[in-house]
């Protein structure tokens, strides 16, 4: 165990470094941060915009400008921002915990929804309950999460008055966006538990499960859930970084305050310390949850244990 | 931290607490019933409330509220007297005396006086100020001399003809030096200190930041007692606030979208205000390669584009259309140069003139990222395609053409140019737009336009200067430089409980007359 841990540890090293070496490359191609700091003004000169680079610190070769941001990593400082100064980890702390609630409840909703609805469509094969939940998924795939997100701002702020239309205020501030980002997975993860206890369903375990006379619920969730959720862990894991994708979107409609809203407003304004930071740290975050969902496996399946 | 958890601990400081709350909460209560809260919507958190930090019209509109300068521009445009009671321009123009308002307070009790102007600008001007992006645009201050505690003198290295505006905003702001001395910059950034009619309560970074009343203020006090800003990126976002009742103003920049008006207005509890903008859009003509070298193909175009069909059906009506490229509220702005009609039959001629045939390729370079202009440039093609030119339309990224298309000068015959500085002085757009070796100048190489608009920098009599500026306004339209489209209106978005709101044409909102139902 702790020769593997080691070993995804260095190669999660890797990634940190590639990641960030490419985002920080990539962002310096795009513009000057300088010209972004002084757009409007039409009486800068090429003397002002060397002195704010100086101060920004970009007039030091790339090299050393992202061996400082790595220096800086090890401690957790990740400098200040160029839009005003603010310590990036300062940003981080409160945009990390508003991200992190939203992504869990959401996948959280996503699990609560799928596995039942997915279960149900398995054992109705061919039935109008299984035909329902395909074709409802259906729907769910086909619009695109800001749609669902206005939609429903439309209807339970504007024309209800129920939950608050943005920000990050109390639970009921939350349901909307959990809910958006939730009703988008639950459509393609109620498709993947269908599949997969279709091919359960199948073994000839569970016809043993059935002929001893086991109850129903026993036979899908004991014997038959249990069996699939090795690749349904699997898949949830991976869909984790195309939650942290789509969460960017969801969180700029409801005006959350996370990391998705960071991340938005340092691309716009060329403000490397803070996307350089929220990536690495979002990059993290994904090789966490991998490596939690490896060592998952061990807690669910037995067999990988005894290996 | 420590502290917390042994209250936590002791049931005894736990119950004083709560009383203490309900209290607070008791006063709070007494307090928002006498002048209510306000709260409005901002785009985007400048990251800091230093003066010298920033340049977004994001920090302008809230810090507005904050700090005052030594002169104030009323939302009419009129210069009027700020922290300076009145001054004197002296030694033709390279000096200023400025007599200052006495009895002010900074927000902690800080006097204002003659010290703070000068430690403001050499702030401004010095060390801390190189950091940030605000120095540049009072490079004319050469120093500032204290006479006495009420008077200051203003020594400049040329002539600077906006400076007194310039002094209305944003760097120019006047700051406490004790304040900032004792606690630090990087406080003073998250903390900040000034002598407006609204003071500092809480900011947090990317949510929103809290003022209310100054009770001290030397002006006009505010009515309402709180007043809160949240930052709301997305237009719909905050639009879908106002309509939810949770804000009572979205402020510009954006704005209201165009496309939300009609949602607004369908709601009895809400109401649309709009200003002239200051923001004026032209497509500008490559005068040195392709077709639009030909002064005759110019105007062509120009005649051949209906910008008041424009206007109307794609902006709503809320535009208005330029002659020039300036606003009807910039100084130099001309009511009687009129833009040239449209008139696509005299086009057509023109372009026979010209030599154009039927069918020529013609490319025009925008941004990607203002809808409603995007639409207005696929108007224009669309009009340029009835007089027979064939139009290609392409986009960039922001800042990549900023940077790397127009003033490189690798853009098609024709591209983008938007301007919304916030001074309304023609000369800040004209002289950046066409003096030759100019950033947003990649084209025009004319000796008598440079020496129109060095001339005018000279002038301190402001008739004089105004038609000097007019004129070259007209030099540009008959030499027909760019294809003017038009200016834009701010539009705010209300809730209707909001009484005797101005609406401002450069988002620097001052709250201190609107109260609340």
């Amino acid at each position: 165990m702790a020769g593997f841990l080691l070993k995804r540890f260095l190669q999660a090293l890797l990634v940190v470094v590639a990641v960030t070496l490419i985002v920080a490359f990539a962002i310096r191609l795009t513009g000057d941060p300088a010209l972004m700091l002084t757009q409007g003004s039409a009486s800068v000169t090429e003397e002002d915009l060397a002195r704010i680079r100086q101060a920004l610190g970009l007039d030091r070769p790339f090299f050393v400008q992202y061996l400082s941001f790595l220096r800086g990593l090890v401690s957790l400082d990740f400098g200040r921002s160029f839009i005003g100064g603010t310590p990036v980890s300062r940003l981080i702390a409160k945009a990390l915990p508003a991200t992190l609630g939203l992504a869990l409840s959401s996948m959280l909703i996503a699990i609560a929804l799928s596995v039942p609805l997915g279960v149900k469509a398995a054992v109705a094969r061919g039935k109008w309950a299984d035909q329902l939940i395909r074709i409802c998924s259906l729907a769910g795939l086909s619009f695109p999460n800001f749609w669902l997100a206005t939609m429903m701002v439309l209807v339970f702020s504007i024309t209800l008055g129920w939950l608050p239309p943005s920000g990050m205020n109390g639970f009921s501030s939350l349901i909307m966006p959990a809910m958006t980002m939730g009703v988008i997975l639950t459509a393609t993860n109620v498709r993947l538990v269908r599949t997969a206890m279709l091919e359960t369903l199948q073994a000839q375990y569970i016809m043993v499960a059935r002929a001893k006379g086991l109850g129903e619920r026993a036979v899908l969730y004991k014997h038959g859930l249990r069996n699939c959720a090795i690749p349904l862990m699997t898949w949830f894991g991976l869909q984790f970084g195309a939650l942290i994708g789509g969460i960017v979107v969801v969180e700029r409609v409801f005006n959350w305050p996370g990391l998705g809203t960071l991340a938005f407003d340092a691309v716009a304004a060329r403000d490397y310390p803070v996307l350089q930071a929220v990536i690495t740290v979002l990059s993290l975050l994904i090789i966490g949850v991998n490596l939690a969902v490896d060592i998952a496996y061990g807690l669910i399946d037995p067999r990988v244990r005894v290996r | 931290m420590i502290l917390v958890e042994t209250a936590m601990k002791n049931g005894l400081l736990n119950c004083f607490r709560g009383l203490l709350a309900t209290g607070l909460w008791l006063a709070a209560a007494s307090l928002a019933h006498a002048g209510g809260t306000l709260t409005v919507s901002s785009a985007q958190d400048p990251g800091s409330w230093d003066p010298v930090d920033t340049y977004l019209v994001a920090w302008a509109t809230v810090a507005t509220n904050l700090y005052d300068g030594l002169t104030y521009r009323k939302p009419d445009g009129r210069l009027v007297a700020g922290l300076a009671t009145s001054w004197q321009t002296l030694d033709g123009g390279k000096r200023i005396r400025f007599h200052l308002r006495q009895g002010v307070t900074f927000h902690d009790g800080e006097p204002f006086n003659a010290r703070a102007v000068k430690f403001t600008f050499e702030r401004l001007l010095g060390e801390q100020g190189s950091k940030g992006p605000q120095k540049s645009n009072y490079a004319a201050i050469d120093h500032v001399a204290i006479i006495d505690d009420v008077t200051v003198d203003f020594y400049l290295k040329v002539i600077d003809p906006v400076l007194l505006t310039k002094l209305a905003g944003y760097g120019a702001m006047i700051v406490p030096p004790d304040y900032i001395e004792e606690h630090g910059e990087d406080w003073f950034d998250s903390h900040p200190i000034g002598t407006g009619p609204f003071k500092f309560v809480s900011y947090e970074p990317k949510i929103g930041i809290k003022l209310k009343r100054f009770e001290d203020f030397w002006g006009a006090k505010a009515s309402i007692s709180r007043l809160d800003y949240r930052f709301i990126a997305e237009p719909a976002t905050a639009v879908a606030e106002l309509q939810a009742g949770r804000i009572d103003l979205v402020s510009t920049p954006p704005g209201v979208p165009i496309s939300m008006i009609g949602t607004i207005k369908n709601n009895p509890r809400l109401d649309v205000v709009t200003a002239p903008g200051p923001s004026v859009y032209a497509l500008r003509f490559n005068t040195a390669n392709g077709i639009t070298r030909d002064e005759r193909v110019r105007k062509a175009i120009i005649l051949g584009v209906d910008r008041q069909a424009i206007i109307d059906s794609i902006l709503s009506g809320y535009a208005a259309p330029i002659a020039s490229f300036q606003s009807a509220l910039s100084f130099g702005y001309d009511p009687d140069l009129s833009p040239l009609p449209y008139d696509p039959d005299r086009a057509r001629e023109l372009l026979k003139q010209a030599g154009i045939k039927p069918g020529t390729k013609l490319r025009i370079d925008i941004r990607n990222n203002n809808a409603s202009f995007n639409e207005a440039v696929q108007a224009v093609a669309g009009y340029l395609q009835m007089i027979g030119l064939n139009v290609t339309i392409k986009l960039y990224e922001s800042n990549y053409f900023l940077n790397d298309i127009v003033p490189q000068g690798k853009t098609g015959e024709m591209f983008q140019q938007a301007w919304g500085g916030w001074t309304f002085d023609y000369d800040n757009t004209a002289y950046f737009m066409y003096h030759t070796g100019e950033k947003w100048n990649p084209y025009d190489r004319d000796a008598s336009l440079d020496r129109m608009l060095e001339a005018q920098r000279m002038i301190t009599d402001r008739d004089q200067r105004r038609s000097a500026l007019r004129a070259i306004a007209k030099y540009v339209a008959d030499h027909a430089l760019e294809l003017p489209l038009y200016n834009p209106e701010e539009i705010f978005g209300t809730n209707r409980r909001v009484r005797d709101f101005t609406p401002v044409p450069d988002s620097r909102l001052r709250l201190n007359q609107v109260s609340v139902d």
